[in-house]
């Protein structure tokens, strides 16, 4: 047993380091995944405290709108272009009609609404797109479907395109959303609004304009999101799912840090992959990505209850 | 002829009964999912049951001059919500319709009580066969130890399975476990290698763990017991791993054209074993456009029409209306029971003449019940996908009644020592 814990799983990596590598690449590409749908929650948070429900459905509702809009014979671009314009009207109606009158409220009930937007919008989603598995328009959007082969000491690697293309957009969104949360004038708003909310609105920031904005960027990475996990296996509400997958990273990460949602989904993705494989499969049965991720996170939070990046909260009583 | 007199007569009957039970119907409602991870499944299926109860009531004017009152309660595959919709639609069902093993596993103790059969064609708990103990419970035409044994079969056709692998690639869900204790049972006896490949609700989609196992033990087949959105990952990782195609049988759920349409080509040799087939020029299907469709009572789309799920939809509907039919001749009244139409689902007999006459002529093999037999074992074909739809690729393949029914009868037997006291029904002699 305990060579079987300590010993044969390093064994294996060692004698096939090609498959190794797969494990590794299919974490990545998992991790990075993750740690978009927890820089949408992270972006939210930060700006308004609130823990938004509705990032899951946002990612499916962005990509429905995408193929639904393509179904109906507009060009792949145009679409990506209208729905980036639903995802902000969108982001507009929530301030107006859900947050705006909501504001001082506690944040218990501000979470609840983002659960009353979670079933809107599965009901709209499902009113006017229907709950059919769709494709995901991966040739028309120039995404490559190709996989590349390698073989690495003798061995096989396999690297689906959609897969790198996905691992760069992501890399490049994460790259330009730290640019324009550090560089530009409204990035610094949005920091300031999460760092602290009265001061900042003491200096004339404007908490209805940055709300706006932090859904709507949440809408643009809900849809490379879709994008991504649709070329992956189809368009439907099981994508939803995934959006629970985040929690641990956001538990793990921090609820406030960009650094964290981005390492933290990163790790998670490649450790669950790599104790699935060398760990859960010969020795429990298989299936420990459903909970691996979860007691990595409670682990954690028992020597840094916030979180790896969290900033730790000390109060005055 | 006999037949239709009889009926008429039924009919006639129930006109002279008045009009209170002609307004109200008989209840059969559908615990149904139209939403939630698994909707891409259930969709084409609960339009089929629908369209073809509404066909009914604009042809006939529903069954014996009684209409169905075929009513939907939303449980998007969730057993919780699927437990509250059975007893919100119970008060006044002739049946129920749990649509969900899980459901099924939680109503059928309170189907003993509330005396509402269970209507589970092709899924649930499979010893429901044993209409003795499982009184009230019917999984007609196919359990799932039938689908696994009908796949098993077709394996060793294509080679003795003794020393190879087989990978069981399954929902973590009582779907998805349901087949283990036989296949457990034929691993042993035929001398196979049984790899057991869980699949959780929230790894659906991104199945490379599960496929990543499958390269590194390099299983001969692979056997996917998949539903809703698990089917389409499941497709879309074997493809991308390369894996062979003709080499994985799928059971009758994972069978549905668009999950193969997501992969195309790609999923070409890709094979599910199943106990309905579409076919388009049956009169059943004319008499649903004609009065369904054409009269825009239905949410079918003419792409979904022409798929395996669909017609399996339609089939199921055509299961419970024979049951009717049947319990209404028996009790000699239109507004039949729950009890009647526990009997009527027991004495079921679609012979190839009666599914000609119902206009369902290869749509679904024949079978029969009894009180003792409330599954029928009609058998299944093995379908393969040609890179744009499902076609053909056997005979009807019948499975291994004689293992099957001895397992059925040990673990009903377990099943209602684990439950005393478990009524059952001491009147079955057959």
């Amino acid at each position: 047993m305990l060579n079987d814990i300590f010993i044969k799983p390093f064994v294996d990596m060692f004698t096939a380091p090609d498959f190794l590598l797969q494990v590794l690449w299919e974490g990545l590409v998992s991790g990075i995944l993750y740690a978009l749908i927890a820089l949408g929650f992270v972006l939210i948070y930060r700006s308004s405290r609130i823990f938004n429900f509705a990032q899951g459905i946002m990612v499916v509702f962005a990509a429905l709108t995408l193929v639904g809009l393509h179904a109906m014979g507009v060009p792949a671009w145009i679409c990506v272009i209208l729905t980036l314009g639903v995802m902000f009207v969108l982001a507009v109606s929530i301030e107006r009609v859900v947050l705006r009158p909501l504001v001082g409220q506690p944040d218990i009930i501000l979470f609840m609404a983002t659960i009353g937007i979670t079933l809107f919008l599965i009901g709209l989603g499902e009113i006017i797109f229907g709950g059919e598995n769709k494709v995901m328009i991966t040739d028309e959007l120039g995404i490559p479907t190709d996989s590349l082969v390698l073989e690495p000491w003798g061995g096989l690697l396999i690297l689906e395109q959609k897969d790198i293309t996905a691992v760069v957009v992501a890399a490049l969104l994460v790259v330009a959303l730290l640019a324009f949360l550090n560089k530009t004038r409204m990035g610094r708003a949005i920091r300031a609004l999460g760092d602290d909310h009265q001061a900042a609105l003491s200096v004339g920031i404007s908490l209805q304009q940055i709300w706006v904005l932090v859904w709507f960027i949440a809408g643009i990475i809900a849809l490379v999101t879709g994008i991504a996990w649709g070329a992956r296996a189809g368009v439907s509400f099981a994508l939803e799912v995934i959006a629970y997958k985040a929690l641990p990273v956001l538990m793990l990460g921090g609820l406030e840090s960009i650094t964290g949602a981005i390492v933290g989904g990163l790790l998670i993705g490649m450790l669950e992959k790599l104790f699935e494989i060398y760990w859960g499969q010969p020795l429990l049965g298989g299936n420990t990505e459903t909970w691996f991720a979860f007691v990595l996170a409670l682990i954690v939070l028992l020597f840094r209850p916030q979180g790896l990046f969290g900033e730790r909260i000390i109060e005055r009583v | 002829m006999k037949q239709f007199k009889r009926l008429a007569a039924v009919a006639a009957l129930g006109a002279l009964m008045g009009t209170t039970a002609m307004a109200e119907g008989l209840s059969t409602p559908n615990l149904a999912y139209r939403t939630g991870p698994f909707a891409a499944t259930g969709i084409p299926i609960m339009n089929g049951q629908a369209d073809y109860m509404a066909m009914l009531n604009a042809r006939d004017g529903g069954i014996g001059g009684i209409a169905i009152d075929f009513s939907e309660c939303e449980t998007g595959y969730n057993t919780e919500k699927g437990v509250e919709c059975y007893e919100k639609t119970k008060g006044s069902a002739i049946v129920t319709q749990p649509w969900s093993t899980g459901i099924t596993l939680q109503v059928l103790p309170k189907t003993n009580v509330d005396e509402i059969p269970i209507l589970a064609p092709g899924y649930g708990f499979s010893p429901m066969a044993d209409g003795a103990v499982f009184q009230w419970a019917f999984n007609t035409p196919l359990s799932y130890w039938d689908g696994a044994s009908i796949i098993l079969k077709y394996l060793s056709e294509m080679g003795d399975l003794n020393g190879k692998k087989v990978a069981f690639l399954h929902l973590d869900h009582p779907f998805g476990k349901e087949p283990l204790p036989y296949l457990e049972m034929k691993a042993e006896a035929m001398g196979f290698e049984l790899l057991p490949i869980p699949v959780g609700l929230k790894e659906m989609q991104n199945q490379s763990a599960q496929w990543l196992q499958i390269r590194r033990e390099r299983p001969d087949y692979v056997v996917l017991w998949g539903w809703g959105a698990m089917n389409a990952g499941a497709i879309t990782e074997a493809a991308k791993t390369k894996y062979p195609m003709e080499n994985i049988l799928g059971v009758w759920w994972a069978g549905h054209d668009a999950d193969l349409k997501l992969v195309g080509e790609d999923g070409k040799g890709y094979k599910s074993v199943s106990w309905s087939f579409p076919n388009p020029d049956a009169p059943v299907m004319a008499d649903v456009k004609k009065y369904v469709i054409d009269a825009g009572k239905s949410q079918t789309n003419p792409e979904e029409m022409e798929g395996v799920f669909y017609s399996r939809g339609l089939v199921i509907s055509a299961i419970l209306a024979e049951g009717i039919v049947v319990a209404q001749e028996h009790a000699g009244k239109p507004d039949i029971s729950a009890s009647d139409l526990r009997w009527g689902l027991e004495n079921l007999n679609l012979t190839e003449e009666r599914l000609e006459e119902l206009g369902l002529t290869g749509m679904v093999p024949p079978f029969s019940t009894s009180c003792s037999n409330h599954t029928g074992h009609s058998g299944g074909w093995i379908l393969e996908w040609d890179g744009a739809k499902f076609v053909k690729a056997s005979d009807l393949i019948m499975p291994d009644s004689e293992a099957i029914s001895e397992l059925e009868m040990a673990k009903a037997k377990e099943y209602a020592e684990a439950n005393a006291p478990w009524p059952v029904n001491e009147d079955c002699q057959m």
